[in-house]
C-alpha cells in the first residue's frame, strides 16, 4: 500500500471516529517501540471508546486490508505489540472502566485498558483480590495481560491468566467487525469448544478485547514470609523444592542469584544487605498456623545452609521491613549489571523467560552458566522457581555486531536447555516475534510441529484476510 | 504512578511518552501536540522513583522544556 493510499485511510478514520485518531508523527513514535525494544513504523494510532468504534476501526480495516495492531500499555518482552507493517495501531487505553464487582459471585467486569493494579486497588476494601500478578503490574492493561496470558510471581498457587479469565466480549476482524461475547459468568462453564482459553495468549492475533469477565480470589489470611540467603545457588533452588516437597501452600518462591541480588538492592536502595544467593519464601497460611509455618520455612532455609534468615509474619509486614525491594528489584539489578559490563556503552538487556519442571531447575541454573560463560557474556539470573519459570539475562552493547549475535545465539540455547530438561521456551512472555522460531523447535521437540497447521487452520477462521497483529505468533 | 497518565488522551501524559517526546525535542521532531503532554507533567517524581532502569525521568523532561523554550526563543529572533 503506496503513502497516498495510507493518507486516504486514516483520513477516512479520523472522519469515522473523530477526537479519536492521531497520525501526529510525533505522537507515533510513542506507540512504534514496545518494552521489548522491537519497533515499526504505523500510519496512525486508533483510541476507541466503545465496542462499537472498535467495530468500526476493523470492519474499516477489513475492507481496505490493512493491518492493526492491538495494543494496552505496550510492555510486551516478545515483540507481541509492534506494529511491524505500517498500518494502525488500535490502543485500548481509553477503555478503561471498571464495571461491576461480585463478592457473592466473585467476579469483576473490566474493559481492556484498566491496569492490573487498578483492579486490586478497587478490591482493596473487600475480601478478595486478582491473584495474576506480572512484574508490570503497575503499567500492564487486563487486556494485555489476557492477550498475552500473563503470569506472575504468584503463579505457583495461582497459575496464570488463562486461569482467571470466565467470559470475553470480543470483536473479529471481519466485514461488519462483529462483536461476539463467549464464556459463562459461572466457574463451570462449558460451552462447546472453549474460546476463552483459545482467545487467552493468543496475543492479539484472533479477535480485540473489548470486556472481560474476571474471576477473583479470596485473600490469604495469613502470609508468613521468610527471606534467606545461601552460599550455594544449588542450595537456594534445593531449599524452594523442599516448601513443595512438604506440601506446604507456597504463594511464591522467588530467586536471585547473589551478584543480580547485591546490583538490585543498590539499584533500589535497599537497606538489607545481600549475604548470597536469594530466596523470597511465602506461603499461604491462617493467624492459628502462621508462626509454625514460619518456623518450618526458617527450619528449611537452615537445613540447606543459609546463613541469614530474615522472617516477616506477612507479605505487609515483609514490605514493611524492606525484604521484598531486594526481589523488586530485579531489572534494575540487570541492567546495572549491563552497565557495570559495558561501562559507558549503550547496551541492551535481553529478558529470558523459560519453565523447566520445578526437579530440573538446579540442572537448567548450571547449563544455562556453561552456556553464557561459552559465549562470553554476563549473566544474571532469577525466577519464579516455584513453578520453575527462570528469566535469565543477558546484556551486550548495542554497538558490538559480534556481542549481538553471541546473544542471539545464547537466546536460542537458553530455548533449547530448556527443552532438553522437559520445558518450554516461553513461560509467561509470549511468543510475539521473538520466539517464533523457538515455538517452532519446541513443538518439533515434543512431537507436535502438526499443531502448527491446526493454529493457522484457527487463524484464518478469526481473521480471513490476516489484518490482525500479523507476523506475530504463528511462524510462516 | 504518574498521576496525569490516567487524565490524558494518550500515552504522551504519561512517562514513557514524556522521555520520548524529550528525545524528539532535540533534533526539532516534537510536535506541537508532543509539546503539550511535555507541559503537562507535574515534575512530582512519581516516575523515578518507580522506574526500573533507574532513569532521572523528571531531569530529562525539565532540560527537554529548556530546550524547547530555546528553539522557540531563537525562532522568534
Amino acid at each position: 500500500m503506496d503513502s497516498g493510499e495510507a493518507a486516504r485511510i486514516v483520513g477516512e478514520l479520523g472522519k469515522l471516529l473523530p477526537g479519536r485518531v492521531s497520525s501526529d508523527p510525533a505522537i507515533l513514535r510513542i506507540y512504534s517501540r514496545e518494552a521489548s525494544g522491537v519497533e515499526g513504523a504505523p500510519w496512525a494510532v486508533v483510541f476507541p471508546e466503545s465496542p462499537s468504534d472498535v467495530s468500526t476501526l476493523l470492519a474499516h480495516a477489513y475492507r481496505h486490508e490493512y493491518p492493526v495492531y492491538p495494543q494496552g500499555s505496550a510492555t510486551s518482552l516478545a515483540g507481541s505489540t509492534a506494529p511491524l507493517e505500517g498500518g494502525v495501531v488500535l490502543s485500548l487505553e481509553r477503555m478503561r472502566s471498571i464495571k461491576s464487582v461480585s463478592l457473592e459471585d466473585y467476579t469483576v467486569d473490566v474493559e481492556p485498558g484498566v491496569r492490573l493494579a487498578e483492579v486490586n486497588l478497587a478490591l482493596a476494601s473487600t475480601p478478595l483480590f486478582f491473584p495474576v500478578d506480572p512484574g508490570s503490574v503497575k503499567v500492564a492493561t487486563v487486556g494485555g495481560a489476557i492477550a498475552s496470558g500473563a503470569g506472575g510471581m504468584m503463579g505457583a498457587r495461582y497459575g496464570t491468566m488463562r486461569d482467571w479469565v470466565l467470559g470475553l466480549t470480543i470483536v473479529l476482524p471481519d466485514e461488519r467487525g462483529s462483536v461476539v461475547r463467549v464464556g459463562c459468568r459461572t466457574l463451570k462453564c462449558r460451552q462447546g469448544l472453549d474460546l476463552v482459553r483459545l482467545i487467552v495468549g493468543s496475543e492479539g492475533t484472533l479477535a480485540v478485547v473489548v470486556e472481560a469477565t474476571l474471576r477473583l480470589a479470596p485473600r490469604p489470611e495469613a502470609t508468613p514470609t521468610i527471606l534467606a540467603f545461601f552460599p550455594r545457588e544449588e542450595a537456594a533452588l534445593e531449599a524452594a523444592l523442599d516448601v513443595r516437597r512438604r506440601g506446604m501452600d507456597a504463594l511464591l518462591l522467588e530467586y536471585m542469584d547473589e551478584a543480580t541480588a547485591r546490583l538490585a538492592a543498590e539499584a533500589r536502595g535497599s537497606p538489607i544487605g545481600v549475604e548470597g544467593h536469594m530466596l523470597l519464601a511465602s506461603v499461604a497460611s491462617t493467624r492459628e498456623s502462621r508462626g509454625r509455618h514460619l518456623a518450618e520455612l526458617e527450619e528449611i532455609a537452615r537445613r540447606r545452609g543459609a546463613t541469614r534468615v530474615y522472617r516477616a509474619a506477612s507479605l505487609e509486614a515483609a514490605e514493611e521491613k524492606g525484604l521484598l525491594e531486594v526481589r523488586r528489584g530485579l531489572f534494575a539489578g540487570q541492567v546495572l549489571a549491563g552497565r557495570r559490563s559495558f561501562p559507558g556503552r549503550r547496551i541492551h538487556v535481553l529478558i529470558e523467560d523459560i519453565a523447566v519442571p520445578p526437579s530440573k531447575l538446579g540442572l537448567a541454573a548450571s547449563m544455562i552458566r556453561a552456556a553464557a560463560e561459552e559465549a562470553g557474556l554476563p549473566l544474571g539470573l532469577g525466577g519464579h522457581v516455584g513453578d520453575g519459570n527462570l528469566h535469565p539475562s543477558i546484556a551486550f552493547p548495542l554497538d558490538d555486531p559480534r556481542a549481538a549475535e553471541a546473544a542471539q545465539r545464547l537466546h536460542e540455547e537458553i530455548g533449547r536447555i530448556a527443552l532438553r530438561l522437559g520445558g518450554t521456551v516461553s513461560a509467561e512472555h509470549g511468543i510475539g516475534v521473538e520466539k517464533r522460531g523457538l515455538l517452532e523447535m519446541e513443538l518439533e521437540a515434543i512431537g507436535g510441529l502438526e499443531a502448527l497447521r491446526l493454529m493457522r487452520g484457527i487463524k484464518r477462521v478469526f481473521d480471513p484476510k490476516g489484518i490482525l497483529n500479523p507476523g506475530k505468533v504463528i511462524p510462516p | 504512578m504518574c498521576p496525569t497518565l490516567p487524565l490524558g488522551p494518550h500515552r504522551g501524559y504519561g512517562p514513557r511518552g514524556r522521555l520520548a517526546i524529550a528525545a524528539m525535542v532535540a533534533g526539532g521532531l516534537a510536535s506541537d501536540e508532543a509539546l503539550e503532554s511535555l507541559y503537562t507533567c507535574l515534575l512530582c517524581g512519581a516516575c523515578n522513583e518507580a522506574c526500573p532502569a533507574g532513569i532521572d525521568i523528571v531531569s530529562a523532561i525539565r532540560e527537554a522544556r529548556a530546550a524547547a523554550a530555546a528553539r522557540l526563543a531563537s525562532k522568534r529572533r
